[in-house]
């Protein structure tokens, strides 16, 4: 299984940062945590951003203008805006990478995986449409190469860029666009962070206290110590049209989304591809990410918890242990037994674990694989063996 | 020494240490040869009554391994296992089961020179205690 030295390296690097941070607060344990510690600090110096930001062609830049250099403390707040970005950017791809490495993203594990891939893309839009929002020659070059990538999709292409656009060229409007994506989305984030989490019992959704202080240090110096700065105003930024540029006049910043997003396109574009190739390419990963799990061969071929009815007492003990919600408590009806209910297990989101059989003191739940009369037998065997 | 059985009996999770040409034939550890080795797919599955069976059959001790503290990869088997042997999540391991007999190790695949030698202080540690009372087998 290709899985196997992936696993083997997450491990490793693992036990390396036990050694450094204890087993306790190791950020490798609380990668699917960390992103939210982010989603806090963005919306906190989001708020104070979001009051002094002015969403129109003659007054975004020079809104954020007055935020960066004389608003108290705002630069501060744009710095931590933007290097929190990048943290969740890091940290949601790290907590991707390590549920592939280490096997634990298909079959039970598909509804966080699929709703994990579409977080993904609109994490991407969210940073993408806040990089547009400061209008300076960086952001303006960064929307004609939008535009124009997705203008070159035939047929559907156009409308949607004239969508987010709200009309045929650049306005007042597709400024307040870009601001309803970047408040918007998140709202459809939480949506889908709530399906995300779904199917998990107690999902580690926040980072232990020490971890969260030591990122916020870190966030805090790092932003105090790198102020973001500006770009100059865009030349024509008040009338621009989407001109078809797709390698624009001026460089792009460099961070964390323009790398992952726009550097390889734009370094494909300039090879001379053309341009609806390179946007098929970018669509094209995620839908690999979404086909990943099912390339892979099933290890569970449907086998499943099973319940003893007769041994069930309906304790629900394994009802409240099950990580996975795959076990629900029915009411079992008259069946002669002086017990109310009855566990069931659903097969399509059981993981084949044993933690059920754990959890039961009555024999009354086995997974196929390893049977709890074969575990004892083996010891029983064992110990007979040698008093013999 | 005649009377009593040397045994120890660990029962580990196959995600954890990684047991791949450190076992003989019959499963006892290469290194300490009256270690017997029972895999179980995730330490959550072990239950208290299968390390008070081994006692209850005359093993010296026994112990479980599961995954590192926070990489359970059935997310929370090992922490269920660690809670039901230090009697906080039932069912709980006996009381009268004696504490010094008992063991659980939470350790990476890549872990196993740490497991071996801790294995070594627990078998020694064992052979230390007096006989088990008569009433036990």
């Amino acid at each position: 299984m290709y899985t196997e030295p992936l696993q083997r390296a997450t491990l490793w690097l693992e036990k390396g940062l036990n050694t450094v941070f204890s087993q306790k607060y190791n950020p490798f344990y609380y990668h699917g945590a960390l992103p939210n510690f982010f989603i806090w600090a963005l919306f906190l110096s989001g708020l104070l951003l979001f009051a002094y930001y002015q969403p129109t062609l003659a007054n975004a830049y020079a809104s954020v203008h007055y935020i960066t250099y004389e608003l108290p403390f705002g630069n501060l707040f744009r710095a931590i805006h933007r290097y929190a970005s990048d943290g969740m950017m890091i940290f949601v791809i790290l907590h991707m990478m390590r549920v592939w490495f280490t096997d634990r993203y298909r079959e039970y594990r598909i509804l966080p995986w699929i709703t994990g891939v579409i977080l993904l893309t609109i994490t991407f839009i969210i940073g993408l449409s806040g990089y547009l929002m400061i209008w300076d020659q960086e952001a303006v070059t960064l929307a004609n190469i939008t535009f124009n990538l997705l203008k070159s999709f035939p047929v559907v292409g156009a409308p949607i860029a004239e969508a987010i656009m709200a009309g045929k060229v650049i306005s007042d409007y597709t400024l307040t666009r870009f601001m309803f994506l970047h408040l918007g989305i998140p709202l459809l984030m939480m949506f889908m962070l709530w399906l995300h989490y779904l199917r998990i019992t107690r999902p580690v959704s926040e980072p232990p206290l020490p971890l969260v202080v030591m990122m916020a240090g870190v966030l805090f110096i790092f932003s105090a110590v790198f102020p973001v700065g500006l770009g100059t105003l865009a030349h024509g930024a008040h009338d621009a049209t989407a001109a078809p540029i797709l390698t624009g006049p001026g460089s792009v910043a460099t961070s964390i989304y323009f790398d992952l997003l726009y550097a390889w396109p734009q370094y494909l574009a300039a090879q001379g591809m053309a341009p609806v190739w390179v946007l098929l390419l970018v669509l094209a990963v995620p839908v690999v990410l979404l086909v990943l799990p099912y390339l892979q061969k099933k290890a569970l071929r449907g086998q499943y918890a099973q319940v003893t009815r007769e041994n069930c007492t309906g304790c629900s003990l394994c009802y409240q242990d099950c990580p996975y919600e795959a076990i629900t408590m029915v009411d079992r009806g008259n069946d002669g037994t002086r017990f109310k209910r009855l566990a069931v297990v659903d097969a399509g989101r059981c993981a084949n674990c044993g933690l059920c059989v754990g959890a039961c003191a009555f024999k009354a739940i086995e997974i196929p694989r390893r049977e709890t009369g074969s575990v004892l037998a083996e010891i029983e065997a064992s110990l007979m063996t040698s008093t013999s | 020494m005649t009377t009593e059985n040397n045994k120890v009996i660990g029962i580990v999770c196959e995600r954890s240490v990684d047991f791949d040409g450190k076992l003989d034939d019959n499963g006892y550890l290469l290194d300490s040869p009256t270690v017997k080795i029972i895999k179980v797919p995730c330490s959550g599955q072990i239950q208290p009554i299968m390390l008070e069976s081994a006692l209850k059959n005359g093993a010296s001790g026994t112990f479980a391994v599961g995954c590192r503290m926070g990489d359970c990869h059935y997310r929370e088997g090992n922490k269920f296992c660690r809670e039901r042997l230090i009697g906080k999540r039932m069912p709980k391991l006996k009381p009268s089961v004696d504490k010094r007999r008992v063991e659980a190790y939470w350790l990476s695949a890549l872990e196993y020179d740490k497991l071996s030698v801790m294995v070594k202080d627990f078998v020694e540690q064992c052979k230390q205690l007096p006989a088990p009372a008569a009433s036990k087998k």
